[in-house]
């Protein structure tokens, strides 16, 4: 037997042509914030999701920790009460009750050496029962002020038995320093590779198929430039208000709760060269170059706004301002849009018009590439005057896929030609349920794939641009409302657009 | 897996094909919406059924659903060619599926041709005007295809992939050496062979112990106990392998020199979706067609 054979054995030809799914290790995820609104509505009803799908290790033990008081009995209650009511899949006992085993409660604020003891001993006795090997996936459903004292605990805990993992929520940092400081203060206890921070929008397929909408169809790639493209607009519209969040949307704002994250990611996506492989770093590479070329606009291309009152689907809603917990004469924005440029070979001179705000018209996430116009059409002008631009739309939510606008001839006598939509839409075409984009998340987490979570120079990219821009904000002081409820945004966005001689897409 | 919304349905007998076409286009205007958008017609794939007499339920049991599932042109060709008269009649039906999240629904075509006399031994020049362009082309051949026969042969040579059930076929391991002559002119699909996969992989985790296996034991259908055997025998390059068989409908167990592997976690797959996974593919199976092979000395 050859030496390498003695050492790894001959390779298995049971295997050739099983489509193995890869099965992430043994390993406890712990879960920061376990009686918190994101680990009800999001995380256990995708952890259940995965369980249904027997896409957790086989060994695997879910640890809740949170301030309430409770045990394991009281916390798997809930936790069930929870999946029953947002899962997105039919609520199965058998199911339910497999994975329910696996779960164990903490009761602690993690900020007494009590809290990191009672989980220490837990975690050790899970590695012995259930034989985890030490794996760990810590999850930080806390607000961030939680952060340093959950992350040095767990760090001066640190065994070198297994893997550790350690997933961020959003928000991380506040500016460009305090992002640095928490960089930092991470990179004392773990590694980068072992840091996944996330934006839960890169978890969801309609944003993943840009990439495959890009690099797998040879028609869009080759006029993916300036040479064809006029401009590109992403719209990250909210129809619901703040929701009760008014702590921390008043010292957020739609800047660093959407701008900041959500959307500079979709630009990055849309915006990237083509990486060489689809691995972690050469996908995370070719998007931060893309944050980086983005040219810091001036004044006169950023909108900020403030809803007022208004209507929402036939309801009188409240202005921002007669929300819950903001302040009367408070100058949070609520609306942002902005011209960017990103200042690379692929995209010179050609604008990215984005917006994003609450209490618009209605709940829509899209990216709208408009192409250049044709530039002879041969027609009388009369035929073509309802022809516009192609635009080729992803649908990022709701109704996700992909709509291509081109001009087709009205059928009749004569040449009267206008503009028609040919859809792709996800649900109908592939029939089989659009995972949630936390179920991927979390997989991915236990796998150790990181590609859809955005590194610290990402994140740091991204902070300095909205730091410039925030910089820009404190010289004038905009007449707050400034737009209704219900409405696309205030009448600045549109001169914004107009001043270009272009146009908000129509809804 | 949801109903159809509805089912629009237009019939015909001693039809021309370019009446389908016609049918078609009409049903999807009538049920538009009025000033709405049309509904979808996304496909991914024709979908081609020849279904002898005996398995007419049996096609249509397995089509329900399919059109949500792999949105397509199904075409179900019922061969009768001992009717007194050379003629097609049809019925043909768009299924309508909502989209969740969505004012639209999409819509599936179903069309059903009847082959009376001559036309059941020409399928192919029946089939190939109603193929969607540049999709590829299944053939679900119900029961064991008539070996050699002109209506097998003309169908081939337009199918991207053929999907046979095994369990279907009597006299197993015979007719596996007929359907391996088919493997270098289309890719074949084995429902029965889909239905080992979860056992596949419980056994593939028992190397190296299994690579000295004399025996094995199958609680299963018969097309099953055959399939693993000569998969077993073909991947450990063992052909003297014996396989004991215990007639069972559906496969519960496997005993490797009588001792039993555990049983595969989770549930079976159910029926649509092992057709669906098989849909799914695109390119031959060399692993299956090595166990084909294999089934018999």
């Amino acid at each position: 037997m050859a030496d390498d054979d003695q050492q790894h054995g001959p390779e298995n030809p049971l295997l050739e042509g099983l489509s193995l799914r890869r099965t992430p290790d043994p390993c406890a995820l712990v879960i920061f914030g376990a009686s918190g609104d994101l680990t009800h509505k999001k995380l256990m009803p995708a952890l259940y999701a995965l369980m249904l799908r027997r896409l957790l290790p086989p060994r695997f033990a879910i640890v809740g920790v949170a301030r309430s008081d409770g045990d394991d009995d009281v916390f798997r209650k809930d936790m069930k009460e929870a999946v029953q009511k947002h899962a997105r899949d039919e609520f199965r006992e058998d199911i339910w009750n497999e994975l329910a085993e696996s779960m164990h409660y903490i009761a602690s604020d993690f900020a007494d050496e009590g809290g990191e003891t009672k989980l220490a001993k837990l975690l050790t006795k899970l590695d012995k029962e259930s034989d985890l090997g030490g794996n760990r996936v810590y999850y930080l459903a806390v607000p961030p002020p939680a952060f340093p004292t959950i992350v040095e605990a767990l760090g001066k805990r640190r065994t070198a038995e297994g893997w550790t993992r350690l997933i961020v929520e959003k928000p991380f940092g506040h500016d460009l320093e305090s992002a640095r400081q928490l960089n930092a203060m991470l990179w004392e206890h773990f590694e980068e590779k072992e840091i996944f921070r996330i934006d839960h929008y890169l978890g969801k397929e309609t944003v993943q198929n840009m990439l495959a909408l890009r690099f797998a169809n040879g028609i869009f790639e080759p006029i993916w430039n300036r040479q064809f493209i006029d401009h590109v607009q992403i719209t990250v519209a909210e129809a619901i208000g703040i929701e009760g969040r008014a702590g921390y949307y008043e010292a957020a704002g739609a800047i660093r709760d959407i701008f900041q994250n959500h959307l500079l990611q979709l630009l990055a996506l849309t915006a990237m060269e083509p990486p060489i492989d689809f691995t972690a770093e050469s996908v995370r590479n070719e998007k931060v170059k893309v944050l980086k070329s983005i040219h810091t606009p001036g004044p006169r291309s950023v909108v900020r706004g403030q809803y007022g009152r208004g209507y929402v689907e036939g309801d009188e809603v409240p202005a921002y301002r007669e929300e819950k917990g903001v302040a009367p004469d408070s100058m949070t924005e609520t609306y942002v849009a902005a011209k960017l440029y990103v200042d690379n070979w692929r995209w010179a001179d050609t604008p990215f018009y984005v917006r994003m705000g609450k209490r618009l018209a209605r709940r829509e996430t899209t990216i709208a590439i408009q192409f250049k116009r044709a530039p002879h059409p041969p027609f009388e002008e009369s035929s073509a005057e309802g022809l516009r631009p192609n635009v080729l739309l992803v649908h990022v939510q709701p109704d996700e896929g992909v709509s291509l606008a081109i001009g087709a001839k009205v059928p009749g006598q004569g040449m009267s030609i206008r503009t028609v939509h040919m859809d792709f839409l996800y649900g109908g075409t592939f029939r089989t349920g659009m995972p949630e984009a936390y179920e991927r998340l979390i997989l991915d987490t236990l796998l150790g794939d990181g590609t859809l979570f955005t590194r610290a120079d990402e994140v740091e990219e991204q902070w300095l641009l909205v730091d410039t821009i925030v910089a820009g904000w404190q010289r004038d002081r905009p007449g707050f409302p400034n737009y209704a409820a219900g409405t696309w945004g205030p009448p600045s966005a549109d001169d914004l657009m107009h001043r270009d001689g272009r146009s908000w897409r129509r809804h | 897996m949801s109903a159809p919304l509805d089912l629009e349905h237009w019939a015909g007998e001693n039809i021309k094909l370019a009446d389908v076409d016609t049918a078609l286009a009409q049903l999807r205007v009538g049920v538009a919406p009025a000033g709405g958008p049309p509904d979808l017609r996304t496909s991914v794939m024709t979908h081609i059924a020849w279904v002898p007499a005996d398995w007419e339920a049996q096609a249509r049991a397995a089509l329900a659903g399919m059109g949500e599932r792999h949105p397509s042109r199904a075409i179900l060709l019922f061969p009768d060619p001992d009717s007194g008269v050379d003629s097609i009649d049809a019925d043909v039906s768009l299924e309508r599926y909502a989209i969740p999240d969505a004012d639209r629904n999409i819509c599936s075509e179903v069309i059903e041709l009847r082959l009376h006399g001559k036309r059941a031994k020409a399928p192919a020049s029946v089939v190939s005007p109603l193929l969607i362009s540049d999709l590829p082309v299944f053939l679900r051949w119900r029961g064991e295809p008539v070996w050699e026969s002109q209506e097998l042969e003309q169908l081939v040579r337009i199918t991207d992939r053929m999907i046979v059930d095994s369990t279907e076929w009597d006299d197993l391991p015979y007719p596996y050496t007929r359907l391996a002559q088919l493997f270098e002119r289309t890719a074949v699909s084995d429902i029965a062979w889909a239905r080992t996969s979860r056992w596949r992989t419980i056994l593939a985790s028992l190397w190296p112990d299994i690579s000295d296996v004399r025996t094995i034991r199958v609680r299963g259908t018969d097309a099953q106990a055959h399939l693993l055997a000569g998969w077993l025998r073909s991947r450990l390059d063992r052909p003297e392998i014996a396989l004991e068989h215990v007639e069972a409908e559906r496969l519960e167990g496997i005993d490797l020199d009588g001792e039993p592997v555990a049983f595969p976690p989770g549930d079976p797959p159910a029926p649509s979706d092992v057709l669906s996974d098989e849909l799914d593919r695109f390119t031959r199976d060399p692993i299956y067609e090595a166990a084909v092979l294999a089934t018999t000395p």
